[in-house]
């Protein structure tokens, strides 16, 4: 039973958010607003190409400038024995499957140092870092740093990197080939296809995009001269990730490094790992015994931040004649940018290819690669909405072409309850799920049956409209270990430990929900401490789902203990035995007394006559791993209104049903979902990162050229969720952050590809720009 | 942004004796001028302000002109009552340009001495048969825009106002860039008792009219008339979001577009 | 360096800057006004929203010395002694932010849009008058009902 004022705020509650209050008024504590006095401030000086040779750096004239205390590059790196950055290639949960090369060998890694020490491998490099006590001072210099470059042939696109004939990153590696690996049953999946009536096939860019976070990365590095300690301030994906990180590249023991971070605005993958300038500014304020800080421009986020997607995929699907699915096959290739960084977006897609449908057989190769463009990494939903897309957009290319029904072909494969839990072709156990209810749910939703009427008014208006059904599945699975300390204070506060902090996922309400849910304690009272790593001990960082999942299992598991703990103390306090002693209603009973939690806490820290494990702090820890995943999954609906005098698209309809398990906060989640239907929206339809294949330019630099969605590309959005309790989460709460963007790639496109039926148009590769889209009308009219 | 001298002179005569300093540039909004100097694109040894001159904005009506001040603000014109009544057109083209806070402060006096290929005013100044009034000299728009970023104006001159003939008909379309907010393609179209006006911005180097599309509206101003055209242009910009040949079809789609909003719209009676 | 005075949430304020000194670098450097954020270099992103003689501007295309003699109201100064502006309330009832970053240059420019465009504001209007203001989290869902919400309390209020 549940107090009656804790209620409202528990499980459950779309409880409105407690960091709200600060945000709202501008009393937020962002990166670039930590301040040091006698902060010096560090310029970068960027590569201007994508590949080329340093010969020579001449700083004498930037040295000369009034108010540069110094400048930097490679030599002084290496001198100093700075680290490259510690990057895991492949993602490290158990549940994730291995990738091994075919041949045996090791898959390749390069090391990726802080600044460019011989060679600059893509534009915005960093080839030197300037100094001074100001940021224009510091600007001025880095112009005046003279930099001769060998210039070296580029290769920046993803189909290029692997030809012969391509100009190679990593000379050590021969090629730009890092891994080679085949995944699932070749032989099966060979034996299906030769007995296929029908095969859909599909060759696509799923496009490099940027993750842009409206806060632009900043960092305040303190060296204390007196304690050598280091303390960097900056917003990242995970405090105590980073504190690790920075201690391993600067050479420092990590009780001496201290990360701290407070409002981080906004991160989706894209702040996930140490970037090169953290570890600088940390390098500098040691050198120089002086804090030094940098603050990202727009631009320069362009060029430095962690770009994403960037995957090159041929997949065949083989159906029999009545549209059963027998097997599926391709190759993917994953471009993870200048340096061997991540290829775990590779590794989540192909795991997965075969999404939620009965696929007996699959066979996939995957190749992650290098070439000259900013290194890539996981961005909202890593891997999946890829693979989800080409899923997806096979069975629409199936239907088109042999003339099936495009729902009817995916109930005729999606799997049943009863074949849950089910061993995917690629090696992953997927937990529970309706998805033919889900899927029914969503088409409910958005009015699928209505459609005609609908499109038949459009034409009356001279509008194409087309309607696109997709459904999906999530690999929830990431840094498996997380730890809470909960801590109930005699002066009536509980404060609550964690690792993971939000970067506006809103953690700071969401988790003191569940403490109010399992100590009946009111929210108000509920304190989440988070983000300074002299605090916090151990935190995976939000990403892969995890945040929730997890935070709410050590959180539990702490608040269980606290309870247990409260039982013994209060049946010293009232004179009876613990078993008899019950927790109801946020008071501890036994008989006709009753204590309250922080009566029970204030006689812990009171009484001298208490057993050592007894003794205040009234406080649990629970560190655990969780080596299990989730598979949360839905269906989203999306429509559409093309004009097609100008190719332009409008979204009319958007329609979701995600199961997100048991909701902790539905407000929250479906903000979740709304942002990331805009993030998935906005790379089918209008963003990318393009370089000139020719001269390996980044050519989307700036918000005038990378079309960021804005809030008249959308309609409100009809988004609703299943509740079905997951059954690998002993709460039963499913991941909920990833579900708005996994599937909104494939079913837009869907949805956009159906609106240009009668032009005979089957696919359309992403961004469906104006410009595609009027191509395609013009083509398709002229055949008719 | 390098480092400059600030000038806020209070008069005309003040500004113009400021400019006659080499490397100096009048700044009115801002808008275009800081966002290239914040990317160091350009630099400037003085920047005279001229928010302090008197008698520069304001919307007026002056011997069947409209008139309009160099600082007035882009929120100005479009939300102006006069222009609502006898130049509709103009005050559309303004309430489309950048975003609503680019508005609150950006102005015509600057946005037409910039000239920036992509900025809508352009379209406006040759299609309405404007003249650039100066602190020397009025200057025909229709010998204003002479290339990128290339106007008329001499080192120390100033725009003081601009002048827009009053058309019977007249309508803006524009096709925006998704990203930038500039004009992709903008066509200005404007029916005169005795010709008519077809002006086209973004699409090229500078702003240009489309002589044969003009001559076909003159005879019968109707989308009909125009249906089939297939107009010779100017090369066409060529970028990320469009190719010349995409923008090329802009162009007729969006003078379509704008023939077709002036025809449903009564002439303006004098 | 020149000296600059204005008037900002009420207070009287003056410092030394340089020529180049923007609008949004003298109210986060010189007056520790943090609440107004940075969000881009191509007056795009509207996150430096302020009211500059009570007209929403980007502040970060702004000079500071242009600025002399004005009245500026930052997010700082927009909530009253008794409680939240409406416009801040309703962003918080309408879960109109998640990281934040964004938010106080939406809120500026939700109520300038309320000056210029009234009270009653149809979704439509709404989000064609947020052009100017870019957000990475919500979708905009949420802040558009944010807006209309706040628009409407600010006429009761």
């Amino acid at each position: 039973m549940m107090d009656d004022v804790t209620k409202p705020a528990g499980i459950g509650a779309s409880v409105r958010r407690k960091e709200d209050q600060r945000l709202v008024t501008g009393h937020g504590c962002f990166s670039d607003d930590f301040r040091a006095p006698g902060e010096l401030f560090a310029v970068f000086l960027r590569s201007p190409h994508p590949h080329a040779r340093i010969v020579a750096i001449d700083p004498s004239a930037a040295l000369a400038v009034e108010g540069v205390r110094a400048v930097l590059s490679g030599a002084e790196l290496t001198a100093d024995g700075i680290k490259p950055l510690p990057h895991h290639i492949w993602a490290l949960h158990p549940a994730d499957i291995a990738m091994p090369n075919t041949d045996g060998s090791e898959t390749f890694t390069a090391p990726h140092h802080a600044m460019a020490i011989d060679k600059v491998r893509h534009v915005g490099e960093i080839v030197a870092m300037i100094v001074a006590t100001s940021i224009a001072i510091a600007k001025d210099a880095a112009d005046l740093v003279q930099v001769d470059y060998d210039i070296l042939p580029s290769v920046t696109n993803t189909w290029d990197t692997v030809e012969a004939d391509a100009p190679v990153l990593w000379e050590q590696n021969g090629s730009n080939v890092c891994g080679d690996v085949e995944v699932g049953d070749r032989a099966a999946t060979e034996k299906a296809f030769a007995q296929a009536a029908h095969v859909a096939r599909i060759r696509t860019w799923v496009q490099r995009v940027a993750g842009v976070p409206m806060e632009p990365r900043a960092a305040l590095a303190e060296f204390d001269p007196a304690t050598g300690r280091m303390t960097l301030s900056a917003g990242s994906g995970g405090s105590v990730r980073l504190k690790h990180d920075l201690a391993f590249m600067i050479g420092a023991p990590p009780e001496d490094v201290r990360v701290i971070m407070k409002d981080v605005g906004g991160n989706f993958g894209t702040r996930g790992m140490i970037y090169p300038e953290f570890c600088l500014v940390a390098w500098a304020s040691r050198r120089l015994q002086t804090p030094v800080k940098w603050t990202a421009e727009r631009s320069e986020s362009f060029q430095s931040d962690y770009q994403a997607r960037d995957l090159a995929v041929v997949a065949e699907l083989a159906l029999d004649a009545s549209g059963k699915f027998l097997a599926m096959r391709g190759s993917n290739i994953g471009n993870a940018g200048a340096h061997t960084s991540n290829f775990s977006p590779l590794q989540k897609g192909v795991e997965i290819m075969t999404s939620i449908y009965d696929v007996p057989a699959a066979c996939f190769r995957a190749r992650p690669v290098v070439s000259n463009t900013l290194p890539t990494r996981p961005y909202r939903s890593a891997g999946r909405p890829e693979v989800m897309f080409v899923m997806e957009r096979l069975i629409d290319i199936a239907a088109a072409e042999f003339g099936f029904d495009r729902v009817e072909l995916r109930r005729r494969n999606l799997l049943q309850k009863a074949q849950l839990p089910y061993d995917n072709p690629l090696g992953m156990t997927f937990d529970n799920g309706d998805y033919h209810t889900v899927m029914e749910q969503v088409l409910e939703l958005g009015d699928w049956r209505g459609f005609e009427a609908r499109r038949a008014d459009a034409k009356r208006r001279g509008k194409l409209r087309g309607i696109g059904l997709a459904n999906y599945v999530d690999t929830a699975t990431g840094v498996p270990r997380e730890r809470a300390e909960v801590t109930v204070r005699p002066d009536g506060q509980v404060d609550v430990v964690i690792g993971t902090i939000s970067q506006g996922q809103g953690h700071e309400t969401s988790f003191a929900q569940l403490a109010t849910e399992f100590l009946h304690v009111p929210i108000e009272q509920v304190n989440i401490i988070t983000g300074d790593t002299d605090v916090v001990k151990f935190g995976g960082g939000t990403h892969s789902g995890r945040g929730m999942r997890l935070a709410s299992i050590v959180i539990w598991k702490a608040s269980n203990e606290i309870i247990a703990k409260s039982k013994r103390l209060a049946a010293l306090v009232l004179g009876g035995a613990p078993d008899d002693v019950l927790f109801e209603r946020g008071r501890l009973r036994l008989g006709e007394k009753s204590l309250s939690l922080f009566d029970v806490a204030r006689a812990a820290a009171e009484r001298n006559d208490l057993p050592d494990d007894l003794r205040a702090p009234l406080c649990a820890v629970c560190d655990e791993s969780v080596n299990e995943a989730a598979f949360p999954y839905g269906s989203h609906v999306c429509e559409v209104e093309i004009d097609p005098a100008l190719g332009t698209v409008e979204i009319v309809n958007y329609s979701t049903t995600d199961d997100v398990g048991r909701a902790v906060n539905p407000m929250i989640i479906h903000g979740q979902t709304h942002g990331g239907i805009a993030q998935g929206v906005g790379q089918a339809l209008m963003e990318q990162i393009v370089y000139d294949r020719d001269t390996g330019q980044l050519l989307t630099g700036s918000f005038m050229d990378y079309t960021m969605p804005r809030a008249d590309n959308f309609p409100f959005f009809q988004a609703a969720f299943a509740e079905i309790p997951c059954t690998t989460h002993p709460l039963g709460i499913r991941p909920a952050g990833e579900g708005g963007t996994t599937p909104a790639l494939g079913v837009t496109i869907n949805a956009v590809v159906h609106a240009l039926q009668e032009f005979g148009v089957t696919h359309i590769d992403m961004p469906a720009t104006p410009e595609k889209i009027w191509r395609l009308i013009q083509q398709g009219a002229k055949a008719t | 942004m390098r480092d400059f001298t600030y000038h806020r002179p209070k008069t005309l005569d003040d500004a113009a004796a400021l400019l006659a300093v080499e490397d100096s540039r009048p700044m009115s909004g801002g808008m275009s001028l800081l966002p290239s100097m914040k990317l160091r694109l350009s630099d400037w040894a003085h920047i005279v302000d001229l928010a302090a001159v008197p008698n520069l904005s304001g919307v007026r009506e002056e011997g069947g002109q409209i008139v309009v001040g160099a600082r007035t603000t882009h929120v100005q014109v479009a939300t102006s009552q006069l222009l609502h009544a006898r130049l509709p057109a103009l005050a559309e083209l303004a309430e489309g340009i950048g975003d609503p806070l680019v508005r609150n402060r950006g102005t015509i006096g600057g946005s037409i001495a910039n000239a920036d290929p992509a900025a809508d005013y352009p379209s406006a100044v040759l299609a309405l048969r404007a003249t650039i009034v100066t602190n020397l000299r009025e200057i025909s728009g229709d010998t204003f825009f002479n290339g990128l970023f290339e106007t008329a104006l001499e080192p120390c001159e100033i725009v003081t106002a601009v002048r827009f003939a009053r058309a019977r008909r007249a309508a803006y379309a524009k096709y925006r860039h998704p990203a930038s907010r500039y004009a992709v393609v903008g066509a200005f179209v404007a029916q005169y008792d005795d010709e008519v006006r077809v002006a086209v911005t973004g699409a090229s180097s500078h702003v240009f009219r489309i002589a044969e599309i003009e001559a076909l509206l003159r005879d019968n101003f109707s989308v009909a008339a125009i249906e089939s055209v297939a107009p010779t242009l100017p090369a066409m910009n060529a970028d990320l979001f469009a190719s010349a040949d995409y923008r090329a079809h802009l162009v007729v789609e969006m003078v379509r577009r704008a023939v077709a909003a002036a025809s449903s719209r009564n002439a303006l009676a004098d | 360096m020149l000296r600059v005075a204005m008037r900002v949430n009420g207070a009287e304020v003056s410092g030394e800057i340089e020529a180049r000194t923007l609008l949004v670098e003298f109210l986060r450097q010189h007056l520790g006004l943090t609440g107004t954020h940075v969000g881009c270099d191509t007056t795009q992103c509207g996150c430096c929203t302020v009211h500059v003689n009570d007209v929403g501007m980007k502040s970060c295309t702004l000079l500071a010395i242009g600025c002399d003699g004005a009245d500026i109201t930052t997010i700082e100064g927009l909530a009253r002694p008794d409680g939240l502006h409406p416009m801040q309330a309703a962003f918080c009832d309408n879960h109109g932010l998640q990281c934040g970053f964004c938010t106080p240059g939406m809120i500026m420019s939700a109520t300038d849009m309320v000056r210029r465009k009234g009270h009653d504001l149809d979704a439509a209007t709404v989000r064609k008058e947020l052009e100017g203001n870019i957000c990475r989290c919500t979708g905009y869902h949420n802040i558009v009902k944010a807006v209309q919400a706040g628009a409407a309390a600010m006429k009761t209020a």
